[in-house]
């Protein structure tokens, strides 16, 4: 799932989704808790972010291709995770020694998040305590965070790529 | 100046906040919900004033989009007079110290435009809070948080209830609960494990 397009060639894989958000429609949360409260599962704004995070749950494995700014995710793809909450619940569990929401069929994920942008090493060290706290809240088993220039986004991700297809 | 980051911002925790931080404000107040479409606004108002107060929610353990796109639209419209910057943000764990990052980013956003940073009031349990016995415990803090402001004797704030972890769950459950049935949503439907799929 990448803010801003990326050559891959998938192939014949049907269990390799590859998601473009930059060409997408998808609005921004206005905390409703209408997906907690009123149609659990299911965000009440029906734009493309509704078929993006049935494919996020169910990823056992996933790439997540962002631009950083001010230490955390840009606005393409900060908006899609914000708008991903249908896939928790309301209720609080205790995880990890924390009040965290309960998931529902959220599937425990590796994930590499390919960080870009011409980030300073304080960018660098906010962003991994960012990512620390979304393997909680966002189900990652493992994580591994790659920073990269813009340049250098394509190549990255068809390493990460090759690594899947082994 | 006071401005609520909340994507609710009208129907918001973070505007109740505001309105607790007025109260004790010895300082003229005013307060404004960034839209998609005010930011240069907003930035105009700036200003006029020596303290600017962020209000907002956790969202995805960091800033809502909303007040992400705003920083970046200051960013490149900065004012000449630069306020100071404090920030009152809430999250609904009972953990306070979940808010952390997104202060970090705060903070880094402040430091790299040459932005003062003022207070910090870290709030946990936000979301119900003000409705519970505890809502001494915020107001209290936030009441520090608005005489820090007013005295520029800026500090750095935490609060959040006094509950043991498996109790904040409990009551966190009632709560939701409660939230469910004025939409006629029983507990077992919220908790549903199916996403998307048949309602």
């Amino acid at each position: 799932m990448s803010d801003r397009p990326i050559n891959v060639k998938i192939g014949e894989n049907k269990d390799i989704k590859y998601i473009d958000l930059s060409s997408m429609k998808i609005a921004n949360c206005v905390g409703c808790f209408g997906c907690w409260t009123k149609t659990p599962g299911k965000c009440v704004i029906r734009d493309d972010a509704a078929k993006v995070y049935p494919f996020i749950a169910e990823s056992s494995s996933v790439i997540y291709v962002s631009h950083v700014k001010y230490g955390g995710y840009d606005s393409v793809m900060k908006t899609m995770i914000e708008r991903a909450i249908p896939i928790q619940q309301a209720f609080i569990r205790i995880h990890q020694g924390e009040t965290h929401h309960v998931q529902r069929n959220v599937a425990t994920k590796d994930a590499v998040i390919i960080a870009y942008g011409n980030t300073d090493s304080e960018e660098q060290e906010i962003f991994r305590q960012l990512v620390e706290r979304n393997a909680r809240n966002m189900n990652f088993g493992k994580y591994e965070i790659v920073f990269v220039t813009e340049h250098e986004v394509e190549k990255t991700v068809q390493n990460e790529f090759k690594k899947w297809e082994k | 100046m006071i401005i609520n980051g909340s994507p609710r911002a009208p129907k918001s925790n973070s505007r109740k906040y505001s309105e607790i931080f007025i109260k004790y404000s010895k300082l003229q107040c005013d307060y404004f919900n960034i839209t998609k479409s005010n930011h240069h606004e907003l930035i105009a108002e700036m200003e006029k004033y020596s303290d600017v107060v962020i209000v907002f929610p956790l969202y995805a353990d960091s800033l809502p989009v909303g007040l992400l796109n705003f920083l970046k639209n200051l960013e490149t419209n900065l004012p000449k007079n630069r306020p100071v910057i404090s920030i009152l943000i809430n999250c609904g764990f009972l953990e306070y110290e979940q808010n952390c990052v997104a202060v970090s980013m705060i903070r880094y956003f402040c430091r790299h435009n040459n932005l003062p940073m003022g207070s910090v009031l870290m709030l946990g349990s936000g979301e119900a809070i003000l409705d519970t016995p505890f809502r001494y415990i915020a107001v209290r803090a936030i009441k520090r948080l608005s005489e820090s402001v007013n005295k520029r004797n800026y500090k750095d704030l935490t609060a959040t209830m006094p509950l043991p972890k498996w109790l904040f769950k409990m009551a966190a459950r009632s709560y939701w609960i409660r939230y469910g049935k004025k939409f006629g949503v029983s507990e077992k439907e919220m908790k549903r494990m199916e996403i998307e799929g048949n309602m």
